[in-house]
């Protein structure tokens, strides 16, 4: 670009368009985490539906998978922000969303695990406990306090930060991925909670990995390009 | 009516450095180097121009044993940019 070249204030109006064209078009999405998380939840939610519908139980809790995830996703992390040459305002918005959504995530696996004994400790306490009546003669049963339906929650919990993204980075595969979302959300009230595991599998596709795909698919070409 | 243009951000290098720095939070040298197609050696005269306007800040630091140049548009700059802008609407409105 040479320096002294003599330019109008058209060419000036013009070379601002320009640069911020530039600036904005810089930024592209591996796409590597959203395929990551996309996978891992799809494959935890519907392990979990294949287990309650057949009857069997695996060696271990298929969620730990989701944890494990976090390792490969904080390599990831530190090696694309090694790679960024120009930080955009909009990224530190979007972190601070999915990083809110984690603490979430794990503040309700908390709850999920926690409420119930406490609730049936409290029960006790108070001296009485839950039973199963079943209205048809059979003999009542004592239950342990549960959260119905709470993978509706996290279903709904699943739509949130993808929509902000969506929003913020103008990505319409997320946006789209969001609304179906919120339509398992309302279809998982009506349904029994196996089939909520089910509902929270295909959430994480579209949530996830199919814009995850998309994502990948655009940096790729965008490397060959800048070859 | 006219206000004459900020003679620092009327040159084209440097409008484009700002104009690159205004639309994100922060950028590398090589960065602004690739965008701009300029020479390191006038990019840096002219980042060195900015920020002795205090239109830009400049961060000088090692990244992986390498050194790296880190700039970034200070709330002075976007003033200046944002005035200029205005300024240059009002020029291209008048000679319509």
């Amino acid at each position: 670009m040479p320096e002294e070249k003599e330019f109008s204030e058209q060419d000036s109006l013009q070379l601002i368009a320009e640069m911020i064209k530039k600036a904005k078009g810089s930024y592209h999405d591996t796409g590597i985490g959203s395929l990551l998380w996309g996978a891992v939840v799809s494959i935890a939610s519907f392990m979990s539906y294949l287990q309650r519908e057949y009857n069997f139980t695996l060696l271990i809790d298929i969620w730990w998978l989701v944890f494990a995830a976090i390792i490969p996703q904080l390599y990831i992390s530190i090696k694309e922000k090694k790679n960024v040459k120009a930080k955009q305002y909009d990224n530190d918005v979007v972190n601070a969303v999915w990083l809110v959504f984690g603490i979430s995530i794990f503040a309700l696996s908390f709850f999920q695990n926690i409420v119930p004994v406490q609730t049936e400790k409290l029960f006790a306490q108070d001296g009485f406990t839950l039973m199963k009546h079943y209205t048809d003669g059979r003999v009542d049963e004592v239950i342990k306090p549960f959260t119905p339906s709470l993978y509706s929650i996290y279903i709904l919990i699943y739509a949130f930060p993808t929509m902000v993204t969506g929003m913020v980075k103008k990505f319409t595969p997320m946006k789209v991925g969001a609304i179906v979302t919120y339509g398992f959300f309302m279809l998982s009230l009506f349904t029994q909670s196996k089939y909520d595991m089910l509902l929270g599998s295909a959430s994480a596709l579209v949530c996830w990995f199919i814009p995850g795909i998309i994502l990948r698919k655009k940096y790729l070409a965008q490397i060959t390009l800048n070859v | 009516m006219f206000k004459e243009l900020d003679p620092i951000l009327h040159s084209q290098l440097r409008l484009a450095i700002m104009s690159l720095l205004i639309s994100v939070k922060e950028a590398e040298f090589t960065f602004i180097r690739e965008k701009t197609n300029s020479t390191a050696g006038n990019l840096s005269v002219q980042v060195q121009k900015l920020k002795e306007v205090g239109y830009i800040s400049v961060l000088k630091q090692f990244k992986d044993n390498y050194p790296q140049t880190t700039c970034k548009i200070t709330p002075t700059g976007v003033l200046a940019f944002e005035n200029y802008v205005k300024n240059l609407q009002v020029y291209l409105k008048v000679g319509k």
